[in-house]
């Protein structure tokens, strides 16, 4: 009797058991997907996120520590004036810019890329627009670093690849180049619905106005080859001033953070380390009566614009009175300014030089430049009586040799960049204008580079461990990694 | 599951047959006569046993003759009795401390005698955590128990304690051990700061009333723990609360203590030059006060002899020293804990109710604790054969103002130690906030506060409310088998708010802010087992099949806002800009195990555990897996004869598991995130940074010990010795890769980690008499975790940095190897020094490791008639931890050290880059520190050795003699006077505490970063008994 109680309570456990593991796996996927993310998704949102992304890159720590204060745009306080002083132990800061691009622009574009050329999902259109983020996101990367990983860049996800291969800047260029090409062929005859009616964060998905970002970008790689590949310039910039360009402030690329703290400048400004702006910067619009100078430099306390010198040692620092100096101009750094990826200005300037240097032809330089002054003052407002007085100065008009003519226009593509100051620092790297001297003062720290501006980011110890052996190539083929290891196409 | 159901068949089929009989009895308290409740009931050598009733009563069947019965009970001296004739019992236990050779609580509570156990078991008495308390329990236990290293950060009232069991087996994890109250396994978790900012958020350890714990176990090694399954993984202590009176009758205790914290170490700072750079005060600005930049706010300004000068304020004042500012600023902090309970037994229940109240108030003036704790568990035996057991916890707490921590910009320590050594504290008190509501403070930079602003206008707090229960059934379907099951809920609600008002760059901005936050975190965990008892041929045999179901999630909300509209108003409408966010996750796992246990001829035991989990974590296809462990104990000195007067127990034990482990949830889909926006009329989504795995698997660890336990004297002389090594393969990670690959990390199953080590108990007791006794005990612990490999893509894992100082993980070195830039040096090793007189940063090299050689604790415990002292010295030898504390400090020139050069300059010992001569530039001690600090990130000269050796506890206890008390109605009363952590005998690092880290994660200790002072805590206990 009680071996058949016993018998019949395991048959009961038997049972129960059973019972049990076959609920049990219904159990477990119910709870395996993870709700608070999505698992497929259009891609548009991911289209915006890129776009955003470029814009506040014109904000990150590559144009705000490095960039600016290296284009002599601004000195910074504390040690975040330290890049100004052109040493190189920024390994977090280098291994950060490099990460922010990557995981911001490029796995966005590339999820983008994959998804608008999957069968059941292609888009030609929305194809061609991510292409032309992309190029400007790989440009401003390969323009800070020099080679980086391309063809394999940005595909941990949409690629599997985990130790990326490092290609040179001489085949970014040549590629970049071909995809603004591709993009402009095939956006000239799309039909916008297949665009981003509702996710453009730039041009509200007018295609024209791509067209025309497409080109300037082509406009300026073109130009950045100048010294390193003269021919294909040339053939490039012929391309691009035959077709549409940015040619009034209208086709800027522009885009105001309405999120969170909006430009990041604003809190920099009212915050600490605080930053001051440069001396040459303010020498420069005080001394040609440059009406930009009560935008972009604020009134110190006693009502005037003084500047910081850039790249004190830090005795003469303890002594300059920094806090005495000129801020940043509230354009420039409210909550709502403007973020500039490219502007009309620039064209016209790329145009005046391409004037000057590959049509020999001095007059239509100078109408170019003359244009690129006043396009670049209707940018901030100024009313037309000034613009008419600043034109009618020295200033106003090329003169000189061509270098001093070259000067004039690099002196003004410096102004006209600002805020996009990381393109300040590429334009002066590229043209030598306008100049940087070399530190020989004793005030002066000289840093690593003895006194010349530093010319690239280094790759961080973390790249170097985690994808040495290609990063290791890379090195072997363009140089030390230093900070004055001249990048491809840097040959001034 | 086939394999356990046949197993369980063989076992249950076979035929048992002896002459047999049935012993029935009581036990009772010598000299009181009161029946003892739960006293258990054993055939020495075998599994079979019982424990008392309510009555005290007794009954075992299935007796042989010529076996012996064993009675032990915690806190009596064990007695034994072999049977012969006689069918009844009274047994007498007497009040004792005995505490070798007795019953221990093993995985799922199952009580076991701890001769037959084939691993590793502690187990502490309330004697040693409820004395000389802490808020967190587990700190009590540091020093106590071999194999287990807790340290305890700087972190303020209700910090959490880093806890290692045995070193670390996995590189990712947290690698705390499990912790199991009353049979739930409740969450581990801490969250705690890090030396970059942050505060510590304690754990759920300090959630447990020492009061109400009756004792704790340790199960060290994986074979103690695979009943767990990979919960377990990293070893098990089981907490077990008090359940009712041992008598029959009502009792009230009364325990009130009270304690007085005290800072005990603060860092050398120097006392002779102040505000200032290169020995020049710093140029006085147009604003009249001096330039308060870099490096002008450091103290490196003319020595301080009583000058007339501007200070920081811009006042004419005089230039001097202003003394410690530590002992200034902080306060004694005091904690005051009272508790009374109530216990009940009648013949069939029992219960107890327990209710205690803590006010805790740290050093720093607003940073406080509340806490009230209600506990209530009950038991009866429903019918003969059925008994429950249900308890309830509720514990509420409410802290005030944690400490912001290293590089936060309040952390009250950062900015006391880099106070240039001429700003007195009370102007920095008296001048915090300007006419335009800005914070006043002796420098530009605003990544630190003052710290009276700090004080008045950063708050934080946070209410915590915790409700554990677990009930449990017993039902014996016959004498030789019953079915528990037990269920159990671990809820947790917490709210944290904290705001900053405008005003202070460091913080918001400078324009205020604001957040609050809830979460919701629940665990539910249900066990079935059955079990079956037999003899067969000679052998006793248990085997028991469960199935566990466990399930857990949490849920949180936030809100967050700056921009602050009005002042002093802190409710979300109030700030201008918001963003909010909400999470949920969940995690479900189910398991069936099985346990044999087999014994032959009291000296050979033999036990067996395989478990199955299934993990929602992991994916479908790998979501299943399994583990076992064979644990055996052989009593050589019983199967050989060898027990003499001199040698009483020889036993070697031997143990090999495999357990194995899921993740945290969401790791094996790819997914996109929709990023919150409130302006733009488009939909913004964002791809996570770590990439997924869909094919993770669990990972596995392999692990076998080996150990001795000896006594000798009657076990006045007893050693208990452990060799471990345990392989952890296939560990899940997330291994850091390119960023250019447009990612952080991606998860996989990587790497191999091997620990091993070896960990021995000596206890002795020199001196045993009625009146006077002392034994003492000695534990030493050496673990040692070799990182076999890791991911082929990386050369190592970061797993912990601060200031170009890596911890690391890398292949064939111990985990946590400490990174960090050498000076540059020629062949011969020495620096290369530059035409300037400066040393150059160098390569990057293994500085040192976080882990000591060995460690342990020394115990004295001396009793005299009706006093008792216990001591515990607690020691560490070796290991190492960065000090970027020392660093900062030398560059602000606060530091003692920075004493050094201030004269006639520093020369770098080295030889000069290009001529090879001999360095003999003199260069200031701001630029030499400076630079060497923090442009060049030379690190080798701020690793320091974390070798000491602490007067860990000192607890003297009166005992008031029953005679004394008369007719009162008390019982009992006892006093204790109690110091912790009083003072060093012995530290390497000087001026800088070892263990005063900002975190509780396993490698926390590498990184010393301004630090809050390190205490000492010393107070009175009183507890009365009615």
């Amino acid at each position: 009797m009680k071996r058949i109680q016993t018998i019949s309570y395991k048959l009961l456990i038997v049972l129960l058991v059973g019972t049990v593991i076959t609920s049990c796996d219904n159990i477990l996927e119910d709870v395996r997907q993870d709700p608070n993310n999505v698992t497929s998704i259009d891609d548009a949102p991911l289209f915006a996120t890129a776009v955003r992304s470029l814009f506040n890159g014109t904000l990150d720590e590559g144009s705000y520590r490095f960039a600016g204060q290296h284009a002599h745009y601004y000195v910074a306080g504390s040690t975040a004036r330290l890049p100004d002083q052109y040493t190189d132990g920024f390994d977090g800061a280098y291994n950060g810019i490099y990460n922010s691009m990557y995981s911001g622009v490029i796995k966005h574009i590339e999820e983008v890329l994959y998804i608008t050329s999957q069968p059941e999902t292609e888009n030609p259109v929305r194809y061609a627009m991510a292409n032309i983020i992309g190029v400007m996101g790989y440009a401003r990367i390969t323009d800070g670093f020099g080679e980086i990983p391309y063809t394999e860049g940005g595909k941990g996800k949409t690629g599997d690849i985990l130790t990326p291969k490092y290609d040179t800047q001489e085949f970014i260029y040549n590629d970049l180049i071909q995809r603004l090409t591709a993009s402009i062929n095939v956006l000239t005859n799309a039909n916008p619905a297949m665009g981003y009616p509702k996710s453009d964060p730039i041009f509200s998905n007018d295609l024209s106005k791509w067209i025309r970002l497409a080109n300037s970008v082509k406009l300026r790689l073109g130009m950045r080859l100048r010294y390193v590949d003269n021919n294909l310039s040339r053939q490039v910039v012929s391309q691009c001033l035959t077709a549409p360009l940015m040619e009034d402030n209208s086709h800027n690329a522009s885009m105001i953070e309405t999120e969170g703290d909006g430009n990041a400048w604003y809190n920099r400004r009212i915050g600490y380390p605080s930053i001051k702006m440069s001396t040459m910067l303010v020498d420069q619009l005080k001394n040609t009566s440059d009406p930009r100078l009560s935008i972009f430099v604020a009134q110190d306390a006693n009502g005037n614009y003084t500047g910081q010198t850039n790249g004190l040692n830090d005795e003469a620092f303890g002594k300059s009175d920094l806090a005495s100096k000129s801020d940043m101009g509230l354009a420039l750094s409210s909550q709502d300014s403007k973020l500039y990826v490219m502007t009309a200005s620039e064209v016209y300037f790329l145009k005046a030089e391409a004037a000057l240097i590959y049509n020999t032809d001095p007059t239509e330089a100078n109408d170019l430049y003359r244009k690129g002054i006043e396009t670049s003052f209707k940018q901030w407002d100024i009313d037309s009586g000034s613009i008419t007085t600043f034109l009618s100065s020295s200033t106003g008009t090329l003169s000189g040799s061509t270098t001093e003519q070259e000067s004039q226009i690099g002196t003004q593509m410096w102004l006209a960049l600002t805020p996009n100051y990381y393109e300040g620092w590429c334009n002066i790297r590229r043209t030598g204008y306008p100049v940087i001297a070399e530190r020989t003062d004793s005030d002066l720290e000289r840093g690593v580079t003895n006194g010349i501006m530093p010319s690239r980011f280094l790759y961080s110890s973390f790249e170097l461990s985690t994808n040495g052996t290609n990063v290791s190539e890379a090195i072997s083929r363009q140089g030390a990694n230093k900070i004055d290891t001249p990048v491809w196409w840097d040959k001034n | 599951m086939n394999k356990l159901l046949t197993l369980w068949a063989l076992i249950t089929l076979s035929v048992t047959a002896s002459a047999q009989k049935t012993i029935t009895g009581q036990v009772l308290e010598k000299d009181t006569n009161e029946p003892l409740l739960g006293v258990s009931v054993l055939i020495k050598g075998t599994n079979k046993g019982t424990s008392s009733d309510f009555d005290g009563g007794f009954k075992l069947q299935n007796v042989n003759k010529g076996e012996v019965m064993v009675f032990s009970y915690i806190g009596y001296t064990t007695y034994e009795i072999t049977i012969n004739e006689q069918d009844e019992l009274v047994v007498y236990l007497e009040p004792g401390t005995e505490i070798i050779d007795e019953v221990v609580i093993t995985a799922l509570d199952i009580q076991r005698d701890k001769a037959s156990l084939g691993y590793s078991v502690d187990q502490l008495q309330p004697a040693e955590f409820a004395i000389a308390q802490e808020n967190n329990i587990m700190n009590s236990l540091s020093g106590k128990v071999s194999g287990l290293q807790i340290t305890q950060g700087n972190t303020g009232v209700d910090g959490s304690s880093r806890i290692l069991l045995r070193g670390v087996t996995t590189i990712n994890g947290n690698n705390r051990p499990l912790i199991v109250i009353d049979g739930i396994p409740v969450s581990n978790a801490s969250s705690s700061g890090n030396p970059n900012g942050g505060r510590d958020s304690g754990d759920a350890l300090s959630d447990i009333n020492p009061d109400d714990v009756a004792s704790v176990t340790v199960l060290k090694g994986a074979g103690a723990a695979a009943a767990y399954g990979s919960l377990g993984m990293h070893g098990v202590i089981l907490v077990t609360t008090k359940s009712g009176v041992s008598k029959r009758g009502i009792g009230v205790t009364v325990t009130s203590s009270f304690n007085i914290t005290e800072i005990a170490l603060t860092p050398r700072l120097q006392n002779e030059y102040g505000m200032g750079a290169f020995d020049a005060f710093s140029p006085v600005g147009s604003d009249g006060r001096p330039n308060l930049d870099y490096p002008g706010s450091w103290s490196y300004g003319p020595k301080m002899e009583g000058q007339t000068y501007t200070n920081w304020l811009g006042q004419t004042d005089t230039y001097s020293p202003r003394g410690n500012p530590y002992k200034e600023f902080y306060q004694k902090g005091y904690s005051l804990t009272n508790g009374v309970s109530f216990e009940g037994t009648t013949d069939k229940s029992a219960f107890r109710l327990s209710i205690t109240n803590q006010n805790t108030q740290g050093i720093i003036p607003n940073n406080t604790l509340k806490k009230n704790t209600v506990n209530f568990r009950a038991s009866s035996n429903l019918t003969e054969k059925l008994k429950i057991d249900g308890k309830v916890t509720y514990i509420k707490s409410h802290v005030k103002n944690r400490p912001e921590l290293g590089e936060g910009a309040s952390n009250t320590a950062l900015q006391l130690s880099l106070m240039p050594r001429d700003v007195r504290l009370s102007d920095a008190k008296n001048n915090t906030v300007d006419a335009n509501g800005n914070e006043i403070k002796w420098n530009l930079d605003n990544t630190f506060n003052n710290p009276y602003w700090a004080l008045n206008n950063v708050f934080n707090e946070d209410h915590r409310d915790r409700f554990q229960s677990a009930f449990s059934a017993k039902l014996d379907i016959s004498d030789a088998f019953y079915i528990t099951g037990k269920t159990g809920l671990n809820y947790v609600v917490t709210e944290g708010t904290e705001h900053a008002a405008r005003g202070g760059q460091a913080n918001y901005n400078g324009l205020g802010g604001y957040s609050t936050n809830t979460s919701k975190s629940s665990s539910w965990n249900s066990d079935i087992l059955a079990t079956y008892t037999t003899n067969f041929l000679g052998f006793n045999a248990t085997a028991s099949v469960g199935a566990n179901y466990r399930s857990d999630s949490g849920k949180s909300i936030g809100v967050s806002g700056r921009d602050e509209k009005v002042p002093n108003f802190y409710r979300i409408s109030n700030y201008a800009v918001v963003s909010d966010s909400d999470y949920f996750w969940e995690k479900t796992m189910y398991s069936f195990y099985g346990l044999g246990q087999i014994s032959y001829g009291g000296y050979l035991y033999l036990d067996a555990t395989i478990r199955n989990d299934n993990s929602s974590a992991l994916p479908a296809a790998n979501d299943s897996y399994w583990y076992h462990s064979e644990n055996l104990s052989f009593l050589f000195s019983k199967f050989f004869g060898l027990t003499s007067n001199m040698f009483n127990k020889g036993k070697i034990r031997a143990s090999y598991a495999k357990v194995g482990n899921d993740t945290s949830p969401y790791r094996t889909q790819s997914s996109y995130s929709i990023d919150q926006t409130r302006t733009l009329d488009y939909t913004v989504a964002s791809i996570p940074g770590s990439i997924p795995n869909p094919n993770l698997r669990p990972e596995v660890s392999h692990s076998w010990e080996l150990g001795t336990e000896l006594g000798f004297f009657k076990n006045r002389i007893h050693l208990d010795f452990t060799y471990y090594e345990t392989l952890t393969e296939d560990q899940i990670m997330s291994i850091p890769i390119s960023g250019t690959t447009g990612f952080g990390s991606y998860t996989t199953n990587a790497g191999a980690i091997k620990n091993k080590g070896y960990e021995a108990q000596l206890n002795i007791i020199p001196i045993e008499t009625e009146n006077f006794s002392w034994d003492m005990g000695v534990s030493i612990t050496k673990s040692n975790s070799i990182v076999k490999s890791i991911d082929e893509s990386v050369e190592a894992i970061t797993l912990n940095s601060l200031m170009a100082v890596s911890v690391e993980a890398r292949p064939g070195e111990e985990f946590g190897s400490i990174y960090g830039l050498d000076y540059l040096r020629d062949n011969f090793g020495r620096k290369l020094i530059t035409n300037a007189g400066l040393a150059q940063p160098g390569e990057r090299i293994k500085l040192g490791s976080i882990n000591p050689d060995y460690y342990g604790g020394i115990s004295n415990n001396f009793k005299y008639k009706n006093f008792s002292l216990r001591t515990l010295v607690s020691y560490q030898k070796g290991g190492e931890f960065f000090s970027w504390g020392r660093g900062y400090r030398q560059m602000f020139g606060t530091d003692a050290t920075s004493l050094i050069g201030r004269v006639d300059g520093i020369v770098e010992d080295g030889i000069n880059e290009h001529t090879g001569f001999e360095n003999t530039v003199a260069i200031n001690p701001l630029l030499k520190n400076y630079t060497n600090n923090f442009v060049s990130n030379i690190r080798t000269d701020l690793i320091f050795d974390a070798s000491n050796v602490r007067m860990k506890e000192i607890a003297l206890t009166y005992n008031i003699p029953k005679k004394a008390l008369g007719n009162s109605g008390i019982q009992g009363v006892s006093i204790s006077a109690t110091g912790r952590n009083l003072f060093f005998i012995y530290n390497a690092a000087e001026d800088i505490d070892p263990e005063a880290s900002n975190g509780s994660s396993p490698t926390a200790t590498a990184l010393e970063h301004a630090s809050l002072p390190s205490t000492r805590t010393y107070g009175i206990n009183v507890n009365i008994n009615f």
